[in-house]
């Protein structure tokens, strides 16, 4: 009887303890983040303040989940599976535009990637001699600044929508190429061009140096976590700090996260692009501080969408763009 | 001994060093133009095994790639010229598969849109299990228009070797996909159409490669035409790394390079100028492009494994030549030890000879050579040595006996004329005093004086020509004749005529004496004297005036006997001194031939001008061996200095 009792009481404890674990837990507030492609050293921050805690000291549960090539990471935040998404700004206002109700609340990027690049023995050394040529361009989106470049150049080409690889170009089949500075032009480099037998004609040095990857969140999410939203930024932000001081880790951590998702992971490559995604999230020499949308950026990319589409988006920047960090 | 031990063994280091020297300049040098020869021509076999190796490898793929080729392109025929019409292409496709074991698929993809009735068309078959499945390709979420394999070669208008990958759905095998563009007619324009690829697995590819064995550690590996490692002993680079990405890892920018060299199809044989993480050694690469795909298949060769071979053999050479100098060291020590043995017995024998002992026997040399010729030399020098020796030593005892007799002599001789001083210690108005320092045991100088009267002081000074002996008998009979003449005569000019008388008969060997005798009249100072060809005496007046007496006119006594001589006389002052001497001072010669002169003799009489006689002459003494130097006496020396007080 008296060994029945003391059972009793030990049951209670460890139920008393069972509950107290889930209660602590349940004090953290769960965000769903997706970053807008698979995992690479472009999303190195999210990855770190995962790892090492920030999102947790920050008092949120963070679950990170990956898109994929059939369910892009706009799905995901329409569905509802996603909270908080990474997004490219002028893709981002693009489904504005198209009813999709986001909005940004920080901005990582701060500058443009885009580059064109031709080889040196096609002669072609400037960006007016593009007039006439195949230009490769990501089918996948993206394809807004260089085209509307092209547009306000009065250069009229032929896009050839490519996948995912740099084949078509080191093959011949294209004159040129839109690359993003921190991968394509590294897979370039990677696949035996030099750099000197490169042209390269960065978009932000004509004028369309637009901020890049943001963070995004539906309207109603932000109305109802507008305080974990702060938190989760200002924990990214952090992760990204850290990885620009720790490099090493950080690539480490992206290709685990790689050989998780079961793609080759090439560290060389990571480096690369970690060290121009570090260069994009430096606000530079064009002010501003880490983390937010200015707003002539905005205007700049507002006139590329106008350009583009004829119309300019129907809100304005402050619809659009909601700091938390204010 | 330990000097003997010492130099002998000097002797035979130094020709075995010099032979050792020049034997192993000798290899060095030989070794130098081996090994380069060797090592090119090692170089150059390797080079050509690599290149057959390489070449062999490239064509065991080649015969499955480049068959395989044909398939596509022969279909691709068939379509333009609309030999298969649209309803037959997947029995058509399924009898190729069936009959090319080795495909794992084929697709023929239409443009988008080239039927009217459907966006896409493209029929693909492939092996599932030991089935073979038919499906169709492209929907809106498989664009195959954007893919690689269809974009590429509709783009260059070209055959297009995919770059390998990982098909997921065939089992997760390493695959390559060969796609060809086809055209058709269209409205009379040949328009490009579509393409049609196989599917081939590359399982046999690793297999081929991975065959490929060189040296202990060597291998091969292939490359894709983006510079990806196809195959590669280290699985973990397979398809995960480029040989540029590799490079960058690794800070091997001669990586990269001869990286670019393969993916552009170049074929070398060539040192690599880079370094292996796995290999510590300088390695050598061997590179070949295949014909079909443009992938580079290369061949790593470790130098030191290629050049094993070399270094054995150099290990074993230099064993050898070790060896070899060893016994060539040994060798000369015996041979050296041949020729200096009778030396060495030579040399103990002249020590013992040296050492006075002429009658060891000497040692038997019957080398017939210089060796021997040198052993009769020396025989015949201990025959001459030791005959020499003999009279040597009979000469030495007869010498030694004359000498002890010379000594004797020179006594008896010395005892002949006064050598205490002062003389008269009862004539206060003289002092005297003279030495005489002989060249020889023997000496022809004299000098003499004695009183005559109780208050004449006589006094000569004389020098023999000639010297040794024969000049001190002379010596002796003049001195001794003087003292007898002038027990009768007093003056001068009698004393030296009776002297002279006296000497020249029977003077057989024609000797004859310089000779000055004076006579000193102690009362009143006068002195009267004779000069018989004597060098003239030194005259030191007391008022420090120095002069020299008047060079004689007469002849030294001893050569005519009826020469007449006659005197001069002057008068002495208390305190005047009188310097006689012989040539043996004023012809001292030093080892310049200088002689000392008679105005040396001035200079140290006019220095000392005070001094007593004995100390006038003892600073002549020094000042004429100052002269000399140490250079040896050829004459007589004999001062005398007389005083006159009052």
């Amino acid at each position: 009887m008296n060994n029945l009792k003391f059972n009793l009481h030990k049951l209670v404890l460890a139920l008393l303890l069972l509950f107290g674990t889930l209660l602590a837990e349940g004090q953290l507030r769960k965000l769903v983040f997706s970053p807008q492609w698979l995992p690479q050293a472009q999303f190195a921050g999210y990855y770190i303040a995962l790892e090492k805690g920030f999102y947790r000291e920050a008092g949120l549960d963070v679950e990170l989940i990956h898109p994929s090539a059939n369910l892009q990471a706009t799905s995901l935040l329409a569905s509802g599976k996603a909270d908080l998404i990474s997004l490219f700004l002028i893709t981002a206002m693009a489904h504005k535009e198209k009813g999709l109700e986001l909005i940004n609340v920080g901005q990582i990027s701060q500058h443009s990637a885009i580059l064109f690049i031709t080889k040196k023995s096609s002669g072609i050394s400037s960006l007016g001699q593009l007039q006439g040529k195949k230009i490769g361009i990501w089918k996948s989106g993206f394809d807004e600044v260089p085209k509307a470049l092209m547009a306000e150049k009065k250069i009229e080409v032929e896009w050839i929508p490519v996948l995912s690889t740099v084949n078509l170009f080191t093959m011949g089949g294209i004159d040129a190429m839109t690359v993003m500075s921190y991968n394509e032009y590294d897979q370039i480099i990677n696949c035996g061009i030099n750099e000197d037998e490169l042209n390269v004609f960065p978009v932000a040095d004509y004028g369309f140096d637009i901020p890049e990857d943001g963070l995004y969140c539906l309207t109603k999410t932000f109305a109802s976590k507008k305080a974990e939203i702060n938190s989760f930024l200002k924990a990214t932000l952090k992760g990204w700090e850290y990885a620009a001081n720790d490099k090493k880790y950080a690539i480490d951590l992206v290709t685990k996260q790689m050989q998780l998702a079961h793609l080759p992971a090439n560290k060389v490559h990571q480096e690369w692009m970690l060290d121009k995604v570090l260069e994009l999230i430096h606000p530079g020499n064009k002010g501003g501080e880490y983390g937010v949308l200015q707003e002539t950026d905005f205007d700049k990319a507002v006139a590329v969408s106008a350009k583009l589409n004829g119309t300019k988006p129907r809100f304005s920047f402050g619809e659009f763009y909601y700091s938390p960090l204010k | 001994m330990k000097k003997g031990i010492l130099k002998r063994k000097t002797l035979a280091s130094r020709i075995i060093r010099n032979v050792l020297l020049f034997c192993t300049g000798l290899f060095l040098v030989t070794f130098s133009i081996y090994y380069y020869f060797t090592r090119s021509t090692i170089q150059q076999t390797t080079q050509e095994n690599a290149v057959f190796l390489a070449d062999n490898t490239a064509n065991r793929i080649e015969q499955i790639l480049s068959p395989a080729e044909k398939i596509p392109e022969i279909i691709a025929r068939m379509l333009e010229s609309a030999f298969l019409t649209r309803d037959s292409l997947i029995p058509f496709l399924r009898s190729v598969l069936a009959a090319n074991t080795n495909i794992f698929g084929s697709v023929i993809a239409y443009e988008p849109n080239y039927f009217a009735d459907k966006q896409y068309f493209a029929p693909y078959l492939f092996r599932q299990g030991n089935t073979i499945s038919a499906t169709m390709l492209g929907n809106e979420n498989y664009e195959y228009e954007f893919m690689d394999w269809y974009q590429i070669p509709k783009m260059t208008n070209a055959p297009y070797w995919s770059e390998p990958y990982f098909d997921e759905g065939g089992g997760n095998v390493l695959m390559t996909t060969f796609s060809v563009p086809f055209y058709t007619f269209r409205e009379g324009k040949r328009v490009f159409s579509g393409v049609v690829t196989i599917d081939l697995s590359l399982e046999w590819l690793t297999e081929i490669m991975s065959s490929v064995k060189i040296l202990d550690t060597g291998y091969a590996f292939l490359l894709s035409r983006n510079g990806v490692i196809i195959t590669h002993p280290k699985k973990d680079y397979v398809m995960n790394h480029s040989i540029f990405t590799i490079a960058k890892e690794n800070g091997q920018p001669g990586m990269r390079e001869v990286g670019r060299q393969m993916i552009q199809g170049k074929s070398n044989f060539t040192s690599a100028d880079f370094k292996s993480k796995y290999h510590s050694g300088k390695l050598w690469i061997n590179y070949k492009s295949l014909p079909s795909s443009h992938w580079s298949i290369g061949v790593i060769y470790p130098e030191d494994e290629m050049l094993a071979s070399l270094q054995k053999i150099n290990l074993i050479l230099l064993l050898l030549v070790v060896i070899g100098l060893t016994l060539l060291s040994v060798f000369i020590v015996r041979i050296i030890n041949d020729i200096t043995k009778p030396l060495k017995q030579l040399a103990g024998s002249a020590r013992i000879i040296a050492a006075g002992n002429f009658n060891i026997p000497l040692p038997t040399i019957k080398t017939n050579d210089e060796m021997e010729e040198l052993c009769d030399s020396f025989t015949y020098m201990q025959k001459e040595l030791s005959e020499y020796i003999i009279t040597l030593k009979d000469t030495t005892v007869a010498k030694e006996k004359i000498e002890s007799e010379l000594r004797i002599a020179r006594e008896i001789q010395m005892a002949m004329i006064p050598h205490i001083f002062p003389p008269f210690p009862e004539l206060p108005q003289i002092d005297v005093f003279a030495v005489l320092k002989s060249a020889k045991e023997v000496g022809g100088d004299l000098y003499d004086f004695f009183v005559i009267d109780g208050d004449k002081f006589c006094f000569a000074i004389g020098d023999v020509s000639g010297k040794g002996v024969p000049a001190s008998l002379y010596m002796a009979v003049t001195r001794t004749l003087v003292r007898s003449i002038s027990d009768k005569e007093f003056m001068p000019s009698s004393i030296v005529s009776s002297l002279n008388k006296s000497l020249s008969s029977n003077n057989e060997s024609s000797m004859f004496v310089t000779f000055f005798l004076g006579v000193l009249d102690l009362k009143t100072g006068e002195l009267s004297y004779c000069n018989a060809g004597h060098n003239p005496p030194f005259m030191i007046r007391n008022n420090g005036e120095v002069f020299m007496l008047e060079k004689t006119k007469f002849i030294p006594v001893g050569l005519f006997e009826d020469f007449e001589y006659g005197e001069a006389s002057l008068r002495l002052e208390p305190g005047d001194k009188l310097f006689l001497y012989t040539d043996g001072v004023s012809e001292a010669e030093n080892a310049g031939n200088v002689l000392y002169g008679e105005e040396n003799i001035l200079k140290v009489i006019q220095a000392n001008l005070e001094a007593s006689p004995r100390e006038l002459i003892q600073c002549m003494e020094q000042d004429v061996a100052f002269h000399v130097n140490g250079y040896f006496q050829s004459d007589d020396i004999t001062m005398m200095t007389i005083a006159y007080n009052e």
